[in-house]
């Protein structure tokens, strides 16, 4: 049977470290856990690869290390953990992603601002390559070229970004997120890119985003661009985008922003 | 009617079919699970409800010479119970269609062998997945060698060997060149063999002229009454074809443009050959269709599209 291939990449999860108890166990026992109720859904990958938070110190708030995968077994968290065995969730299934001996990066990952990060799935090529986590997003050639261009503009972006306060649940949907979140003195601006067809007349399904009514009542400026602006115009939407961020007072600097979460 | 394709998704390229990685770098089928896991999502999200699983679902796991990956089905019992599960779950029919280097009548008895191995080791993953009579392992009966009798008695005799889990699971497809819809037949009739209809091979080789709907007819009396029949549907490519050409005399390199073959498939779908197909279908029993098509996934999804603008209604008068 033909089987054609599109992409050799070799595939990367990036996925969250809180605890400096996780990462001796990713080190010196080979295994990195999520819990299958609340896998992403990407969980597989050739590669893991951890954002480490807070408690890091020096290396928080950055990707600093990735390991090959070795196995994804199921296992219940009393297996993984047997000294808790009286947690409340001991009976609950988990990933138990056995991984091969941590490597560091050539250099870390860092978020510029204070947002919440849950799973990246992303690629070998753009882990190795990547000066921020904004820059991990694997999500198509059309907002990878918006992307690069609110960079050349000097347009402060954050990518797959999470609007969780205050939002009504949609039905069905895991979480709402905007493709990109410009944060502005008087509000914040959030561009949506619309389906990714991968051929005429045909679209490829995506996840539910969140409205625009929505998003809206909590004071952001949503725009949509569909697939024909984001190939043909980068221009205009970049114009949009300007004469957003100017409506709402300009954008605000990312340590602003930190601070102010 | 439930519509599936093949392994590979286009319309979301970056999701893996299996664990891709050479043996050096210790691929594993709880890997592969795990992508399964992740393209189900899609599946669902796209309302496919059929697909057929990648042959190299468990890297290695025959590979005589690797005798590290032959245990991967022992250590992932839990794991493909959960893909099963998931399977179940969404009405999720899924198959395996053994490689082209997978010949149970093969005259050399080391292929044979590892074909039989392969086979039953896809037919003891959907088993180890809980999945009902629908999942099958879909082959062709192989090679003539010469005497087409000896080849299909010989195909009988080494289904007959087969642990229990393979023979049961086992479904056998007409091929475009050397075993007709009435050869496969004869080998139903000696076996309890289900067949498997494909309709680009009938087009092509069908030296007894059945009609369409006799040759699907007698496919589809080999099921049984409670498992939905399973039918190949493509359309011959059109397309002119880039082929290296190499000077004998010379060994120079150059591209020329080759007519396309009528065994070859085409990219999409044809919607009005589907509809012919269908129309030719009604007053038989309903079956699932599996469309080899090398869009995929894609090519799935412009077909319902066709349906609905050129045939509204007409899937939901088969089933669908």
């Amino acid at each position: 049977m033909d089987e054609i291939e599109l992409s050799s990449s070799h595939r990367v999860l990036v996925a969250v470290m809180n605890d400096p108890r996780d990462l001796e166990i990713a080190r010196h026992e080979g295994w990195y856990r999520i819990p299958l109720k609340r896998a992403p859904t990407r969980v597989a990958a050739d590669y893991l690869a951890f954002y480490q938070t807070k408690a890091f110190g020096d290396e928080k708030w950055a990707v600093n290390y990735y390991a090959p995968t070795r196995r994804y077994r199921l296992v219940t968290r009393a297996e993984l953990l047997p000294e808790e065995a009286d947690h409340p969730r001991a009976r609950e299934p988990y990933y138990k992603v056995e991984i091969g001996p941590l490597q560091r990066l050539p250099r870390p990952i860092p978020s510029k601002r204070l947002r919440r990060v849950a799973f990246i799935p992303t690629t070998l090529e753009r882990l190795l390559r990547a000066e921020e986590i904004n820059d991990l997003w694997d999500r198509g050639s059309r907002e990878d070229g918006l992307w690069e261009a609110f960079r050349r503009e000097g347009i402060e972006a954050e990518r797959q970004y999470e609007v969780e306060e205050g939002m009504v649940r949609h039905r069905n949907s895991e979480q709402s997120v905007v493709d990109f979140a410009i944060f502005c003195q008087e509000g914040q601006v959030a561009v949506i890119c619309e389906g990714e067809p991968a051929g005429e007349g045909l679209r490829v399904i995506r996840e539910r985003q969140v409205s625009d009514y929505d998003l809206a009542t909590l004071s952001w400026t949503v725009l949509r661009f569909d697939r024909q602006q984001l190939s043909r115009d980068v221009p205009g939407c970049l114009a949009a985008v300007r004469e957003a961020v100017s409506r709402c007072g300009g954008q605000v600097d990312p340590c602003d922003w930190t601070n102010r979460e | 009617m439930r519509l599936g394709f093949a392994v590979k998704m286009l319309g979301q390229p970056d999701l893996k079919s299996h664990d891709t990685r050479r043996w050096q770098n210790e691929p594993h089928l709880s890997v592969s699970l795990a992508y399964v896991r992740d393209l189900f999502g899609y599946l669902d999200r796209a309302d496919i409800r059929m697909y057929r699983l990648s042959s190299d679902l468990a890297p290695y796991l025959t590979h005589p010479d690797l005798p590290q990956f032959h245990h991967q089905l022992d250590e992932c019992a839990a794991e493909l119970a959960l893909v099963g599960q998931m399977a179940r779950e969404a009405g999720l029919r899924l198959s395996f269609h053994p490689s082209q280097y997978v010949v149970l009548n093969a005259a050399d008895e080391a292929i044979a062998d590892r074909s039989a191995a392969d086979i039953a080791t896809k037919a003891q993953m959907l088993e180890a997945m809980g999945l009902g009579a629908e999942a099958v392992v879909v082959v062709h009966p192989g090679g003539v060698y010469g005497d087409r009798k000896s080849a299909m008695e010989r195909f009988v005799a080494r289904y007959e060997g087969l642990p229990a889990v393979a023979r049961q699971r086992l479904v056998l497809e007409n091929d475009d060149a050397s075993y007709s819809v009435r050869d496969i037949h004869c080998i139903h009739q000696q076996t309890g063999l289900r067949l498997v209809f494909d309709y680009l091979h009938f087009l092509n080789y069908n030296p007894e002229g059945l009609s369409l709907a006799e040759a699907l007819a007698l496919n589809l009396d080999t099921w049984p009454a409670d498992v939905t029949p399973k039918v190949h549907f493509s359309s011959p490519s059109t397309a002119m074809r880039t082929v290296e050409h190499t000077d004998s005399r010379t060994g120079g390199r150059r591209l020329v443009l080759r007519s396309p073959r009528p065994t070859q498939h085409a990219d999409f779908i044809d919607p009005f050959a589907f509809i012919a197909f269908l129309r030719q279908a009604q007053g038989l029993r309903d079956f699932d269709v599996m469309l080899e098509a090398k869009a995929k996934d894609l090519a799935l999804l412009r077909l319902r599209d066709d349906l609905g603008r050129f045939a509204p209604g007409l899937l939901s008068e088969e089933g669908g």
